[in-house]
């Protein structure tokens, strides 16, 4: 339990880094992540209990979506300031590296093996923004100040 | 104003009065088109450049000229570049073709112009209003150079302990980080090319991390490296051109991937040059 708070709250900080570098008005940082703390937090559940990394990338894609879309509509601002910052942390960028890094080593099938698992975890991240995506805007527009009126 | 009432009162007969009339009304909004056009193409523009996604692009675009009481617009935008033609009461106005380099992510201006869409629907701003405030947006600035350096250190600490790293290798991978950013913005402000930025970034940030681990700390040079360099890496590009290919933008999609493979490549270009000439000349 307290290596997962510790998680999250590296998972926060790592969004939150990310959200200053790509320039996020200030007052949303805390927003941002908030984002990338829960997205990982369900990142974890899953890759623990069911043990597979591309189906935990799509179950916190599909999270992390959902609530950067209702930070979005409460906060009257584009989705993709929380979803860019808070998606970072699932991204596979150390995948993308490690292809790369392999494939100039020559070690053919270890690139390609890791390639295909970035891939793969890009694939599911894709499908979880999707999914979402085809939501309506007025289910997340349900409490907040903006829907009522 | 002046010439346009005179020509009116000069006009001999009814129904070329009319006639008349319609033309000068039809001269005075085409001429607001001019500054409608102008400033719906700096609107797309200022989003693409900043980051926006493809579909948002097009979208604000449109708004904006609908507001305007622009009956039909049309765009189509890729990840580089926007095309916009405009029709006036069914008739040909004008297309703009506008090439927007992609290198930059400033999302607070995407806000902004976001914001700014909504509040041209709502009627708070003329065109020159609007015009002034895009303006504004485009020069909003960029995070001071010490908040990026800082926050790239702890980004490149955070990611290295979610990746596996320990607590030792997350405080060097922090330092590496402070390295790598204070060079990206040495290079950004001598305007490198992106490839020749990122390989010379990453083999740099390999440097300081081997001498760091030579000199005993951390636990894992691969762990370190990895948390170093996450700053550079296209993961974020990687998604997005997935998500384009889904949303049927497959000409973005491909774009943003041939881009992510480059970046990937000059990656480890700058870590394995770097890796093996340690190799070579040290051990």
């Amino acid at each position: 339990m307290f290596r997962i708070l510790i998680q999250m709250i590296m998972a926060f900080l790592a969004t939150l880094a990310f959200a200053v570098l790509f320039h996020v008005p200030k007052k949303e940082f805390f927003y941002c992540g908030i984002t990338g703390a829960i997205g990982w937090f369900f990142y974890l559940l899953v890759r623990d209990y069911i043990n597979s990394i591309i189906l935990a990338s799509f179950v916190a894609s599909i999270v992390i979506t959902v609530v950067s879309r209702f930070f979005a509509v409460n906060r009257k601002l584009p989705v993709t300031i929380f979803l860019i910052s808070g998606i970072l942390p699932l991204v596979p960028g150390a995948g993308i590296y490690y292809t790369a890094y392999y494939a100039f080593a020559h070690e053919t099938t270890l690139a390609v093996a890791k390639g295909i698992e970035a891939f793969s975890i890009a694939l599911a991240i894709a499908f979880g923004i999707m999914l979402i995506f085809f939501i309506p805007q007025k289910v997340f527009l349900w409490g907040s100040k903006w829907g009522k009126k | 104003m002046g010439n346009v009432e005179d020509d009116i009162v000069n006009v001999p007969e009814v129904n070329e009065k009319d006639n008349c009339n319609n033309i000068i009304i039809e001269n005075i909004v085409s001429e607001k088109k001019d500054q409608i056009f102008d400033l719906v193409m700096r609107a797309g523009e200022i989003l693409l450049y900043n980051g926006a996604e493809i579909f948002r692009v097009g979208q604000t675009m449109e708004i904006i000229a609908k507001a305007y009481g622009v009956k039909s617009v049309d765009v189509y935008a890729v990840s580089n570049g926007i095309f916009c033609t405009m029709n006036v009461d069914g008739y040909f106005f004008s297309t703009q073709i506008k090439e927007v380099p992609f290198e930059t992510v400033h999302l607070g201006r995407v806000a902004a112009v976001n914001n700014l869409s909504r509040e041209i629907v709502m009627g708070k701003y003329t065109i020159d209003e609007a015009m002034e405030e895009l303006e504004r947006i485009a020069n909003i600035p960029f995070a001071k150079n010490r908040e990026r350096i800082f926050f790239a250190g702890v980004g490149s600490a955070a990611f290295g302990y979610l990746l596996g790293g320990s607590v030792y290798d997350s405080l060097v991978s922090f330092i590496c980080g402070l390295f790598l950013y204070i060079f990206i913005i040495f290079a950004e402000e001598r305007k490198f090319p992106k490839v020749i930025k990122i390989a010379i970034g990453s083999a740099w940030v390999t440097f300081v991390a081997i001498i760091l681990f030579t000199l005993g700390f951390g636990d894992s040079l691969d762990h370190i490296i990895i948390g170093a360099i996450i700053c550079l890496v296209p993961g974020v590009a990687l998604t997005t051109s997935i998500r384009d290919i889904f949303n049927g933008d497959y000409l973005s999609g491909t774009i943003h991937l041939v881009d992510t493979l480059l970046v990937a490549t000059s990656i480890s270009v700058g870590v394995t040059v770097m890796l093996k000439l340690w190799e070579v000349f040290v051990s």
